[in-house]
């Protein structure tokens, strides 16, 4: 029982980490951003290749799934976002891009993993970390470190975020060029800083969401692919405007798919855990068809 | 029966599914620009209806359980094949059901697209393309773990309506070119819709849904009647691609393959027009075949399975129509009310008589 709760706290950490990802550069460039998946799956082969072939845990190579992910996330703006939002393109089109942008990264995340395999020799078709986390031993209860690293980060993402977004001037001026951007750029302020610095904040809270991930769930070059439904989910119900809606609504998410689905086989049985990937999915549908404004409404709206 | 080499009936296969999805998708995301991220939904909800309905009834004619029982991998199996063996005994038969399993397809992605309405009127652009995404994977889901509808984990066989033709090359053959027919006639279908004044309403609405409103046209209606068409459409694509594979397991049924693809399929050839649409799959399935045929030597020459080329050029190609031609190869032109030489006559009897 407490394996699980540490489980689901540090997947929904990890979720709620990318759905603010997902929320800041959809806010900053109006960018639904479907290259998530692959962001998130090469943080996850980042972590693995680096682990293996550096040495040391897992934990030392967060950062660098983190930096690789901005790294991406920075050329994704240089080569294709750019240029879009220059020329003013619609958001359906922005979004398509990045769905080409996705196919390309997945591409390239199956070479990686093949090369991994052929020429490292590591199992990098399916890998499992869990069993390479730190065990933490409270008295009578062992605690994987990650149930306590992950909401950790997620707190500190929160406070280190508002303080750059309402502190530092930068930040203000970010602040301003998402809310108004034509007012924004008249009073001298660059917005193409503004886009850029959300897609390599973006990036690199992607690249490290996907990082921790390897030490809760199954690594596969498709995972991104899969969990990006949750992400979605995450950012959608936290209303898709606001970074700490997107923390919540990722949070929230991530511990249903856990602990919301255990709750309910208690009560309807055992056939209910099939169900798990549904839950994001009902979640989508109807946060958007009932309030579309999200859990961000609680604390009235944008922010 | 002449017989088809494989590669030939791949190429014929895929090209006319493909252009079914794509024309329906363009339907809706072309001509209405509604964005349809959840085309996979009608399309499986059409392979549903093919895997699960028209064998229940033959079973219970038969005599056969057609319950849950028709869908438990143990007896789908032994089930499908005493209906196969009736069917390629009476060609009667199997085209009835062949027909009226599309028929019903046809009908259960119109409802789809009914139902696809409350949001689509609710919701825009990235909002309602992730909405109709999620319920897509959504029935994919289920699919996938409620075994009496078509199996669950284990899938289900598919009875064959083509079988009477006989087995092997010729079933094949037969199913594929019966396929393309299909495609064409639909094809020829969406575009008399372009060309007809309800094309022409739906462009408008498109272009400036205040102004179309203005003029006394009802949004709600245009927009249901779009999706309901292309609903239908769609699932007849699924229905036609369960019975030509003779299987069906819901995990094979992707957002990726049947919603992005055809996405990008469309962007390609020119979003908003059939022809591009045509030349935008037919581009696409020849090179993806060409790749298949060609693994091999492909392999020699580039140090990367041809399998994941195949990701890295499609999502290439997306982003390089997306910067550099976003009309697509053939761009939409605008559709004429006439005949270009009745315009014209008009044209010059209006000239007389202002002489």
């Amino acid at each position: 029982m407490l394996d699980l709760f540490v489980k689901a706290v540090a997947y929904s950490s990890c979720i709620g980490i990318g759905a603010t990802s997902i929320t800041l550069i959809y806010n900053a460039t109006k960018t639904f951003n479907f290259a998530h998946a692959s962001l998130v799956a090469w943080g996850m082969y980042v972590v693995f290749a680096s682990t293996h072939l550096i040495g040391h845990t897992p934990y030392h190579h967060f950062l660098l799934a983190a930096l690789f992910g901005s790294l991406i996330g920075g050329s994704i703006y240089a080569t294709v976002n750019r240029r879009l939002l220059k020329a003013k393109a619609k958001e359906i089109t922005l979004m398509m891009s990045t769905l080409g942008v996705d196919l390309v990264l997945y591409g390239f995340l199956n070479v990686f993993s093949d090369y991994l395999l052929r020429v490292h020799r590591l199992p990098a078709k399916y890998f499992i970390f869990e069993t390479r986390d730190i065990a933490i031993v409270l008295g009578p209860f062992s605690v994987r470190l990650i149930g306590l690293v992950a909401p950790v980060v997620l707190v500190s993402i929160v406070v280190l975020l508002h303080t750059f977004l309402t502190r530092t001037k930068l930040g203000v001026s970010m602040r301003a060029g998402i809310e108004n951007p034509e007012l924004a750029s008249l009073s001298g302020i660059n917005l193409e800083v503004t886009y850029l610095i959300a897609w390599l904040v973006g990036g690199a809270l992607a690249g490290l969401s996907g990082g921790m991930l390897t030490l809760v769930v199954t690594g596969y070059t498709e995972a991104g692919m899969t969990m990006v439904v949750s992400f979605f989910a995450g950012a959608i119900a936290g209303g898709l405007y606001s970074i700490y809606g997107a923390l919540l609504g990722g949070f929230l998410v991530g511990l249903g798919e856990y602990l919301g689905v255990s709750a309910l086989a208690t009560l309807v049985g055992g056939w209910i855990y099939a169900y798990r990937p549904a839950i994001p999915l009902v979640v989508i549908a109807t946060t958007l068809l009932i309030q579309p404004g999200g859990l961000a409404v609680l604390w009235g709206g944008r922010k | 029966m002449i017989e088809l080499p494989s590669s030939v009936l791949q190429v014929i296969l895929n090209f006319s599914i493909g252009l079914i999805v794509t024309v329906s998708l363009n339907i809706e995301v072309g001509f209405l620009n509604l964005p349809q991220f959840g085309r996979l939904l009608a399309v499986l909800s059409g392979a549903i209806v093919a895997a699960a309905i028209p064998g229940r009834i033959i079973a219970a004619s038969l005599g056969l359980p057609w319950g849950a029982d028709y869908a438990y991998h143990l007896y789908n199996f032994g089930i499908v094949a005493k209906i196969n063996e009736a069917l390629s005994r009476n060609p009667g038969l199997s085209i009835g059901i062949l027909i009226l399993t599309l028929a019903l397809a046809a009908i259960i992605g119109g409802l789809i697209g009914y139902l696809s309405v409350y949001p689509a009127l609710r919701l825009r652009e990235a909002y309602l393309g992730i909405t109709l995404l999620a319920f897509g994977e959504l029935l994919m889901n289920i699919a996938w773990n409620y075994d009496p509808l078509v199996g669950g984990t284990m899938g289900v066989w598919v009875i064959d309506p083509f079988r009477f033709v006989g087995a092997g090359g010729a079933r094949f053959t037969f199913a594929a070119l019966f396929i393309f027919f299909v495609a064409i006639a639909i094809y020829v279908y969406a575009e008399f819709l372009a060309r007809s004044p309800f094309g022409r309403t739906l462009k408008a609405v498109r272009d400036a849904e205040v102004a179309a409103s203005v003029y006394g046209k009802d949004i709600v209606k245009i927009r249901t009647q779009t999706l309901i068409i292309g609903g239908s459409i769609a699932a007849i694509a699924g229905a036609l691609w369960a019975f030509f594979t003779g299987s069906m397991k819901a995990t094979t049924y992707t957002r990726l393959t049947w919603t992005f693809w055809p996405w990008a399929f469309m962007m390609l050839g020119g979003v908003g027009n059939n022809l591009g649409i045509l030349l935008g799959v037919f581009l696409y399935t020849i090179t993806r075949t060409a790749i298949i045929v060609y693994k091999g030597a492909l392999s020699a020459v580039i140090p990367i399975d041809p399998e994941w080329l195949e990701y890295i050029m499609i999502g290439l190609v997306i982003v390089a129509v997306v910067l550099f031609r976003p009309q697509g190869i053939i761009p939409e032109k605008p559709t004429l009310a006439l005949p270009k030489h009745r315009i014209k006559t008009i044209q010059k009897s209006l000239e007389k008589r202002k002489s």
